[in-house]
């Protein structure tokens, strides 16, 4: 099992007295991973003001550095030196304290998140209950932000993100165990390990419910970041700004950071549990790279890019969607997500225990009568469903409506 | 979420368990409240069981401020008003002025003019209010689509008057300057611009499911209730009433053109809800689009503005009424005249005003969300409502 | 001192020091957050004694589930009646809890005393999940199901309990 001291020994030599252990850990992990945090928030803040700015025909940040990239450095230096307020009624020691409960909440995340093959904090034997026990810590430090700021508006949000956050957790647990019945793991590096081999070997494609779970997965994760549809914490045009609303400068940027390292940490958990981890999903490129350092170079380069890949799609649908209603969110959750939850558990094991996926993962796979299946059931879900979505556009479309009467 | 939000006050507290109620300030600085309006809500934690409006934080003594200025410079506090709908706002305080004469003839290129410029600008403002609604809905995307489009129009007013927001160029006799060919070119390529433009809003907002749970159902206007507060404008024609004053009491050239009114159907949920009042709004702008394509092919050569008023304004002793169909509701002017070169007495008569009257009837135990969602349908302009 | 020795300490600190000011605050928000410092150093402690599985059950459940219900119930109560309540302590309550707590304290201190505790060499402990899943699935899977089945009925009983009843309204 890999330890946050599996790394650490290796640099420092055995025998290492148990104080430079602890600074070799600090310095291995604390460090650089905090650095990749403010690396991944920045490159999302910068992504997302691009990605939003495309959707809506605009440019941009286009002034600092190449196409704006340097944008958000200097919004940074920007909120750092600006005035620290704190309102006169703010319970002002929690009111200091949450962002960075809020921060440590999410970065807690990032131990079992693995990077690489062999770069990962800790591969935890436990990792993705962990994971769903770490959750709701973000919530927390958002609850007492919207508490301590003393504005209603504050609480209004604060309160949603208790209710959407804890709601939420259920689906999202549903959607682990969907996996880990499967992998017979809560390992991260387990999971990812019996994904290796060819693209039909990613959960995502092991049976036709995999591919709920992971939708599932996926909109719960929305709701646990606080992403459109499911901003309602900080609900701009309801709330004014939500949980945040007193904030300024860095204690906001704080949160701001905290929001898209979660991002960042929901859909490396995604690409892992799903989309293969680090495994590029082509058995022969993957057996041609090899392991070592090449590996764990391709290895990460694959993970961050499929992880960076959803976080584009969080941020696709931010600029699309309206937001939901609270009553409509809990709808969502109480009413869809979790019989649908329960139904994929139950769906997946049995289908499992009747078309069970042989031991192919080992031998970098093949094409099974599962995978087959697999592939029949949802080739047809999803003819299905574009043929309705065609002919909905053509319902909706005077002008294509017309052209196909005729 | 299937459940209707009733808006009969005795279904106002639905919800089985009770929290602590909340007064809440929404406004006078709010993003949704479209300008300082301000409204204290009652709250059953998201649950609104009562609200009150407050207005006034906007005004600035229009009514006074005309009866101390000659009547050409009354039309330009007339832009400030409803300063979306500029061009709407000086060809109902100019055909008052104008009315006070008794057998003045406007000619007919100024009418064409007129009536051109009035429906771009109720194109435009629909727009802004099409985008800020999805904006309270929490879609901003639609919102900046709706501004590429608006900002063409704003284009071709640059072109006509120089100015962008408040014209000015609807005045007693005509307008202020002439458009020439350029100026019409333009307005033609907007036409065949827009036009598929508007399946475009289609499929960003009015089709999106969220967007439509998220309005349908939700405050319901009745139809008696919308009459009874004097609502007008895409409000009322939400609430599913044909009336439209550019078709029931024609001024200016209206009656010359083709177009059909848009009232609201229930389409997605009860009749007069917000997306009725949405919808009517979408709809206007390609019925607008179709009287402006009409005056446009028939705008005559001519003078642009009558020969018999010149000099500084002194209307015969006299008053007059006259209201037009603006972008969010009839829009009335009183103007006194006892002969001299102002007016004795102004009075406006403001539909964002009467449409924001009855908010609080139709939010009972709607939630905050849908508050907001509500203030958004009623599409109020704060500068028309506080004047 | 090794290393587990160290954490002990800090994770005993972090159970014990929070659990004080719980006592002291007065202040009902901090308190729930006292607790919640509170709950996490007995996380803490759970996994250093090698039992991961239920440390993060306990950050789980304690913390991100009933600990964000605590402050959800606090702030949706009317701040000025409850919560800014200060000084209702009266000297003799205060006499009172000291005693109690002194008295329980000697009580636990000579158990601890007087117990012959058998030091177990330092193995190194296998992964709990697998185990505790087998356990609940063959030999407490009665016991299990029964929990189910009674927090199912807590469920609904306190759904039923909230609810308005119709003749209220």
């Amino acid at each position: 099992m890999t330890t946050p001291y599996t790394l650490v020994d290796w640099v420092l030599g055995d025998g290492a007295g148990w104080l430079a252990r602890f600074i070799g850990a600090i310095l291995v992990w604390a460090v650089p991973i905090t650095g990749f945090v403010s690396f991944v928030g920045l490159l999302s803040i910068w992504l997302e003001r691009k990605i939003s700015a495309h959707i809506q025909c605009r440019l941009g940040p286009m002034e600092v550095g190449p196409h704006g990239a340097l944008q958000t450095v200097a919004d940074g230096v920007k909120l750092l030196a600006k005035e620290d307020i704190i309102p006169a009624d703010a319970d002002r020691i929690l009111f200091a304290f949450a962002p960075m409960l809020a921060f440590a909440g999410t970065i807690v995340g990032f131990a079992v998140v693995p990077f690489g093959p062999g770069l990962i904090v800790a591969d935890l034997d436990i990792g993705l209950f962990y994971l769903a026990a770490v959750g709701s810590l973000e919530a927390i430090g958002v609850i007492a932000a919207g508490w301590a700021s003393n504005n209603k508006w504050s609480l209004f949000g604060s309160v949603r993100a208790a209710t959407q956050v804890v709601s939420y957790e259920i689906p999202m647990g549903l959607a682990f165990v969907t996996i880990a019945a499967l992998a017979g793991t809560l390992s991260m590096v387990g999971i990812v390990e019996q994904q290796q081999g060819w693209i039909a070997n990613w959960f995502l494609f092991r049976n036709p419910f995999t591919w709920v779970a992971f939708i599932i997965y996926y909109i719960a994760a929305l709701a646990e970041c606080k992403r459109a549809p499911f901003d309602l914490p900080e609900a701009e045009s309801e709330l004014v700004s939500g949980f945040h609303t007193e904030y300024s400068g860095m204690r906001f940027a704080i949160f701001f950071l905290a929001e898209y390292a979660q991002m960042y940490v929901v859909s490396a958990v995604a690409a892992v549990l799903f989309l293969g981890g680090w495994y590029t999903g082509i058995a022969p490129l993957d057996a041609a790279i090899g392991g070592g350092t090449a590996g764990m170079v391709v290895g990460a380069g694959v993970i961050v890019t499929k992880s960076f890949l959803l976080v584009c799609v969080q941020m696709w649908l931010r600029w699309t969607l309206p937001r939901i209603r609270l009553d409509q969110m809990m709808y969502l959750c109480l009413k869809v997500l979790m019989p649908f939850g329960m139904l994929t558990l139950v769906g997946s094991t049995v289908w499992e225990h009747f078309l069970p996926s042989p031991a192919i993962v080992k031998d970098g796979g093949g094409w099974t009568g599962n995978t087959v299946m697999t592939g029949v059931v949802v080739a047809a879900i999803g003819t299905v469903a574009l043929v309705a979505y065609v002919r909905s556009v053509i319902r909706a479309t005077p002008s294509l409506r017309a052209a196909s009467n005729s | 979420m299937n459940a209707p939000h009733t808006n009969s006050p005795e279904a106002a507290p639905t919800s089985d368990v009770r929290s602590e109620e909340m007064l809440l300030n929404m406004g006078p600085q709010h993003p949704s409240t479209h300008g300082v309006f301000r409204v204290v809500i009652r709250t059953d934690g998201e649950i609104v069981l009562d609200s009150e409006s407050h207005v006034g934080y906007l005004h600035r003594c229009f009514e006074k401020h005309c009866e101390s200025v000659s009547f050409l410079q009354s039309v330009l506090y007339t832009d400030r008003l409803d300063y979306l709908t500029s061009m709407g706002n000086n060809l109902a305080f100019s055909m008052a002025v104008e009315r006070l004469y008794p057998d003045l003839k406007i000619p007919e290129r100024a009418e064409h003019i007129r009536v051109i410029c009035a429906e771009l600008n109720r194109i435009a403002s629909h727009l802004l209010a099409i985008g800020t609604y999805g904006m309270d809905i929490g879609a901003i995307t639609p919102f900046l689509y709706c501004f590429r489009d608006r900002e063409k129009i704003l284009s071709i007013f640059e072109s006509i008057c120089g100015q962008r927001l408040n014209y000015n160029y609807v005045r007693p006799g005509g307008v202020a300057y002439d458009i020439d060919d350029s100026m019409i070119a333009a307005i033609k390529d907007f036409c065949g611009y827009f036009r598929p433009k508007a399946q475009e809003y289609d499929d960003l907002l009015s089709n999106n499911d969220i967007f439509v749970r998220r309005t349908a159902n939700v405050g319901v206007l009745p139809k008696d209730l919308a009459i009874s507060y004097g609502v007008t404008g895409p409000s009322l024609r939400g609430s599913g009433l044909k009336r439209d004053l550019r078709r029931d009491a024609p001024y200016s050239i209206y009656d010359r053109f083709k177009f059909d009114i848009p009232v609201g159907t229930g389409e997605k949920g009860t009749l007069g809800d917000c997306y009725d009042r949405y919808m009517v709004r979408v709809r206007e702008m390609i019925e607008s689009l179709k009287i402006v394509e009409q005056a446009v092919a028939q705008i005559p050569d001519g003078p642009f503005k009558s020969e018999q008023l010149k000099g500084k304004l002194r209307p015969p002793k006299g008053e007059s009424f006259v209201r037009v169909e603006n972008s969010r509701g009839e829009l009335g002017f009183y103007v006194i005249s006892d002969g001299k070169d102002v007016a004795a007495r102004v009075k406006c008569r403001a539909p964002s005003f009467h449409n924001i009257s009855l908010l609080s009837d139709i939010s009972k135990g709607c939630m905050i969300a849908d508050m907001v969602a509500i203030i958004g349908s009623l599409d109020i302009v704060m500068g028309e409502v506080d004047r | 001192m090794d290393w587990s020795t160290i954490m002990w300490w800090v994770m005993a600190a972090v159970t014990v020091i929070p659990a004080v000011m719980i006592v002291l605050s007065k202040d009902i928000v901090r308190l729930a957050f006292w607790l919640l410092a509170s709950l996490t150093g007995v996380a803490g402690l759970y996994i250093l004694l090698g039992a991961d599985f239920l440390g993060f059950t306990q950050v789980l459940v304690y913390i991100g589930g009933i600990m964000v219900l605590i402050l959800f119930g606090i702030m949706m109560t009317n701040r000025d009646a409850v919560l800014m309540r200060r000084g209702e302590t009266t000297g003799g309550a205060m006499l009172t809890g000291v005693v109690i707590a002194a008295a329980t304290a000697l009580a636990l201190l000579k158990v601890v005393k007087d117990t012959k505790w058998k030091e177990a060499a330092p193995v190194e402990m296998p992964a709990t999940t697998a185990r505790v899943g087998e356990a609940l699935l063959t030999d407490y899977v009665l016991p299990f199901e029964l929990v189910s089945v009674l927090l199912l009925i807590v469920l609904c009983g306190a759904a039923y309990i909230a609810r308005r009843r119709p003749e209220e309204t």
